[in-house]
C-alpha cells in the first residue's frame, strides 16, 4: 500500500506490434520518477493503461490502491500527450468544467481558477476563448486542468513538449511544488536531459521493455565515469605518448577535444593529473555519462550499431525530435 | 453520477446556446408565426374600387340587358353574399368549425375585393371595331374609362342553319385589367347568352338548372363505436406530423451528438476529459445532454402544433396519451439513434470521414418516410405488424399506426416499447465499445468490419 502506482507483468500489443511487454513497476508514494525513452517506445501506452483508458491484454495494475484508475480518478492528476481544449469554450468556464469534473463532487471554483491563472500569468484570458490562446498559453491551461483539483497522483506525459525556455522554468518551478506538497509525480519524456534535471529515479523503457529501474544517483554510480575529456593548449601538440600509459584503453580525437577511455578500476583522480603532466592542456574533464549516454550505451550492448543509426538514436532523445502524432 | 450530470449539463448548454440552434431551431418556427398573424393583416388590404365602362356590341339584342343586370352592383354583391354563406356552410363542416369560419370571411373579402361599379353600354351593330378597341388604350376619368369590349357573334343565340354549334363573342380588354372583372364578365356574359338561348326556345331554364344538379356527398366512416364524417386530410396527415416530429428531435440531437463527438475527438480534448471520467460516463452524459435538446425541439414543435389545433378547436384530434407515447417513443429512438452517432463519431476523426458509416443509418431513418402512406392506408395490415416491431424503425411505424383511424391493439404498444427498450440496451452496450475503443485511434478511418473488431476487443 505504499506504492502509488503497480504494475505486475502488464503486456499490450496493437495487432503484431508489441507496445509494452510483461512490464513490472512499482513506484512508491512521494516520488518524483522519470518515465523516458524515445517516441514509440511504450511509454505513452503504459500511462494510458496506468489511467485504465487502455486496458493491458495481460497484467495487473493497481494505481493508489485500487484495482483500477477508475476508482481514483479524483484522486489523480493526468495531462495527457494528446491534450487539446474546447475551441469555443472561454478558459475560465473550461477550467472550472474540468475542476467540476475531477472534483467528482462539489462544482469547480471561480476563485481556485483565477488563482491559477495568475500564478501561470494567464490572469487575462479567463474570458478569452481557448481558441484565442496560442500553444504555449494553452499548455499551461492544461496543465492547470491536471493540477487543479489537488490531486495524490499526477501523470505528466511530455509536459515541456513546445514551451519556450521560460515556460519551462515556469513549469519545472511549479511541478517541483507539487512534488513538495506531497503528491507522486510520474513524468514521462523523450528528453532524457529534462528528466535528469527533474527526477530523483527514472524508468527507462525501449521498445516496449523496461531497460533500467533505478535512482539516477544509482545510475552514475553504476555507469562510472570511465572518459577523461581533454583539449590541449597548443592544437598541434603530440598526444601520441598518452597511448603509452598503462591504464589507457583508447584515445579518440574529434575536432579540439580529445576523449581518453580508462581501463576499468582506475582512480580518474591520478588519471586526470597524469594527463596534464604529459600534456599541457586548456580544459580537463572527468566526463559524467549522461542519462542519454546510459541509455544508448544500453541499448547498444547486444549489437554494434553503425554510427548513423547512434547518431539517430541520439536525435531521438533530445527536444526537437519530432512527436509521435503531430496536433 | 454527478460527473454524468456535469457532463450533460455542458453538452446541452454548449449546443442550445450557439448561434446556429437559436437561428436554425428557434428563428424558423417564429418566423411562421409572424406569418401566420401578418397574413390576415395583409390580405385585408384590398385593392381600390374598380369603376369604368364595358361596351357590348349585341346583334341579337337578346344578350345585353342580361349582362347588365348580372353586372349590376346589388346583384353582385348578392352572388358574393350567397357564395360567403355556402363556404361558412363548408367550413362548418370541416373540422374546427366556427374557427375556420371566421377566419374564412376576411379571406373571402380579401380575395374578392370591393365590388366594382361597371357600367354597361350597348354600341350600335354598325359599329367600327378598330375605333372601338382603340377607347381600351385611351386614359381618362376612372369612372368612364373603357374596360372590356365585347362583340356577341350573330349565332350566339340561334344557331345558323346547319351548324352544330352556337356562336360565341370576342373579348377585348384593357391592358392590365382586374382578372376577377374578366372573371366576373365572362360568367356575366355565358350566364346572358345561355339564358338568351332558353328564352328563344321557351324551355324553362329553373327546371334545366335543377336537372343538372347532382349536390356532392362527403363519405361517412362506419366503425363499431359508430358513424362519423370521414376527414380524408387530417386522417392522413396527422400521423405524418406525428412522425416528423419523432424523426426531426431524434435527428437533431442525434447530429448535434456526432459533431460535439468528432469535435472533442479532433480537437484531442477527449483524453483530457478522459482523465476526469471513464468513456462510459462520457458517453452517457453527452447522450443525456443531447437528449435535452431534442426534448427541447420536440416541445417546441409539439407546442406550436397544439397551438395550432387549439385555435383551428381541432385539438379533439388528438388523444393526450399520444402525447406521452409519443415521449416514450422518443426516449427509445432517440437513444438507439444516439448509440450509433457516439458511436461513429467516436470511430472517425472528420465529419467527412463520417459520411460512409452515417450512410446506413440515414438510410434507414427514411424507411418510414417510405411506409408512411401504406402504413395510413391500412395501419393493421401484416407488414405494417411485422414492421412496428423490428428496431430501428418500429417506435416511428407503431407512431403511423396509432395516430392512424384504426389503432393497433395496445399489447402490441407495449411489445413495440419492449422491443425497443431491448434495443436501445443492445444499442448502448455496442456504442460503449465502439466509444471507448475509438476514441484514442487516429489515422485512417474505420469501416464496419473494423467497428465490429473493436467490439471484439474492448
Amino acid at each position: 500500500m505504499n506504492d502509488a502506482i503497480r504494475l505486475n507483468g502488464v503486456t499490450k500489443t496493437f495487432g503484431t506490434k508489441v507496445a509494452v511487454n510483461n512490464l513490472d513497476l512499482s513506484i512508491p508514494m512521494g516520488a518524483l520518477w522519470g518515465f523516458i525513452g524515445p517516441n514509440g517506445a511504450g511509454k505513452t501506452t503504459t500511462i494510458r493503461m496506468i489511467m485504465s483508458i487502455l486496458f493491458p491484454d495481460k497484467g495487473e495494475i493497481q494505481v493508489l490502491g485500487k484495482a483500477s484508475a477508475l476508482e481514483a480518478k479524483d484522486r489523480i492528476g493526468y495531462l495527457p500527450e494528446e491534450r487539446g481544449v474546447y475551441k469555443k469554450m472561454k478558459v475560465g468556464a473550461f477550467l472550472k468544467y474540468m475542476e467540476s469534473l475531477k472534483r467528482g463532487s462539489g462544482k469547480g471554483s471561480r476563485r481556485h481558477v483565477r488563482q491559477w491563472l495568475e500564478r501561470v500569468g494567464l490572469e487575462d484570458v479567463e474570458h478569452k476563448k481557448c481558441e484565442e490562446l496560442s500553444k504555449g498559453m494553452q499548455q499551461k491551461v492544461q496543465f492547470i486542468c491536471a493540477v487543479i483539483h489537488e490531486p495524490e497522483l499526477l501523470i505528466l506525459d511530455e509536459p515541456f513538449s513546445g514551451l519556450d525556455p521560460i515556460n519551462m522554468l515556469l513549469l519545472r518551478e511549479l511541478v517541483l511544488e507539487q512534488s513538495r506538497r506531497g503528491a507522486t509525480i510520474i513524468f514521462s519524456t523523450h528528453v532524457m536531459s529534462q528528466a535528469e534535471q527533474l527526477c530523483d529515479h527514472v524508468v527507462m523503457i525501449h521498445d516496449g521493455d523496461k531497460v533500467l529501474d533505478e535512482s539516477l544517483d544509482g545510475i552514475r554510480r553504476r555507469f562510472d565515469p570511465r572518459t577523461i575529456l581533454f583539449e590541449p593548449l597548443d592544437n598541434e601538440a603530440d598526444v601520441s605518448s598518452l597511448d603509452e600509459l598503462p591504464w589507457v584503453e583508447k584515445v579518440s580525437r574529434s575536432e579540439r577535444e580529445f576523449a581518453i577511455s580508462l581501463v576499468p578500476d582506475t582512480d580518474p583522480g591520478e588519471a586526470i593529473r597524469q594527463v596534464a603532466a604529459a600534456v599541457p592542456t586548456s580544459r580537463i574533464e572527468l566526463h559524467r555519462p549522461t542519462l542519454e549516454d546510459v541509455f544508448v550505451r544500453i541499448v547498444t550492448q547486444s549489437g554494434d550499431p553503425s554510427a548513423n543509426e547512434l547518431s539517430q538514436l541520439r536525435a531521438g532523445l533530445r527536444e526537437d525530435a519530432g512527436r509521435e502524432v503531430s496536433s | 453520477m454527478r460527473k454524468i450530470v456535469h457532463i450533460a449539463v455542458r453538452e446541452f448548454l454548449s449546443t442550445v446556446l450557439t448561434r446556429g440552434f437559436i437561428i436554425g431551431v428557434l428563428v424558423t418556427p417564429l418566423m411562421i408565426a409572424v406569418m401566420i398573424i401578418l397574413m390576415p393583416l395583409l390580405m385585408n388590404e384590398q385593392a381600390p374600387r374598380i369603376e369604368g365602362e364595358i361596351a357590348v356590341i349585341d346583334p341579337s339584342g337578346e344578350v345585353h340587358q342580361g349582362l347588365a343586370d348580372y353586372l349590376k352592383p346589388e346583384a353582385i354583391a348578392e352572388r358574393r353574399g350567397a357564395l360567403k354563406e355556402f363556404a361558412s356552410e363548408q367550413m362548418q363542416k370541416m373540422p374546427g368549425g366556427a374557427a375556420n369560419e371566421a377566419l374564412a370571411e376576411p379571406t373571402l373579402n380579401a380575395l374578392l375585393g370591393e365590388v366594382p361599379n361597371l357600367d354597361i353600354v350597348q354600341r350600335p351593330a354598325d359599329f367600327d371595331l378598330e375605333s372601338e378597341k382603340r377607347l381600351l388604350t385611351e386614359e381618362g376619368p376612372t369612372e368612364d374609362r373603357r374596360l372590356a369590349l365585347i362583340v356577341v357573334h350573330e349565332d350566339a343565340v340561334q344557331r345558323q342553319d346547319g351548324e352544330e354549334n352556337f356562336g360565341s363573342y370576342d373579348f377585348f380588354v384593357r391592358e392590365k385589367l382586374d382578372d376577377r372583372i374578366v372573371d366576373e364578365v365572362r360568367s356575366g356574359l355565358r350566364h346572358a347568352i345561355v339564358d338568351a338561348r332558353i328564352r328563344t326556345t321557351d324551355l324553362d331554364r329553373d327546371y334545366i338548372e335543377a336537372l343538372t344538379q347532382v349536390p356532392r356527398v362527403r363519405s361517412t366512416t362506419v366503425t363499431e363505436e359508430g358513424e362519423k364524417e370521414t376527414n380524408e386530410v387530417v386522417n392522413m396527415l396527422l400521423p405524418a406530423g406525428f412522425m416528423i416530429l419523432l424523426l426531426v428531435s431524434v435527428l437533431t440531437g442525434g447530429q448535434y451528438l456526432l459533431t460535439t463527438t468528432i469535435e472533442e475527438k479532433s480537437s484531442r480534448v477527449v483524453e483530457v476529459l478522459l482523465s476526469a471520467v471513464s468513456p462510459m460516463q462520457l458517453m452517457t452524459g453527452k447522450i443525456l445532454g443531447q437528449m435535452g435538446v431534442g426534448l427541447v425541439i420536440l416541445a417546441l414543435y409539439a407546442g406550436m402544433g397544439i397551438v395550432g389545433l387549439v385555435s383551428f378547436a381541432l385539438l379533439g384530434l388528438v388523444d393526450l396519451a399520444l402525447l406521452i407515447y409519443l415521449l416514450i417513443f422518443y426516449v427509445i429512438a432517440y437513444f438507439v439513434l444516439a448509440s450509433m452517432m457516439a458511436a461513429i463519431g467516436a470511430a472517425v476523426t472528420e465529419m467527412r470521414e463520417a459520411q460512409t458509416l452515417m450512410t446506413p443509418v440515414m438510410v434507414t431513418l427514411m424507411i418510414p418516410w417510405l411506409l408512411w402512406l401504406p402504413i395510413t392506408r391500412n395501419p393493421n395490415s401484416i407488414f405494417a405488424t411485422v414492421t412496428s416491431f423490428i428496431p430501428p424503425i418500429n417506435t416511428f411505424v407503431m407512431l403511423l399506426r396509432m395516430t392512424s383511424t384504426s389503432p393497433p391493439p395496445t399489447w402490441q404498444v407495449w411489445l413495440c416499447i419492449a422491443i425497443g427498450l431491448i434495443s436501445v440496451w443492445g444499442a448502448l452496450w455496442f456504442a460503449a465499445k465502439v466509444f471507448r475503443v475509438g476514441l484514442l485511434m487516429f489515422g485512417k478511418p474505420p469501416n464496419f468490419a473494423t467497428l465490429i473488431k473493436w467490439v471484439k476487443m474492448a
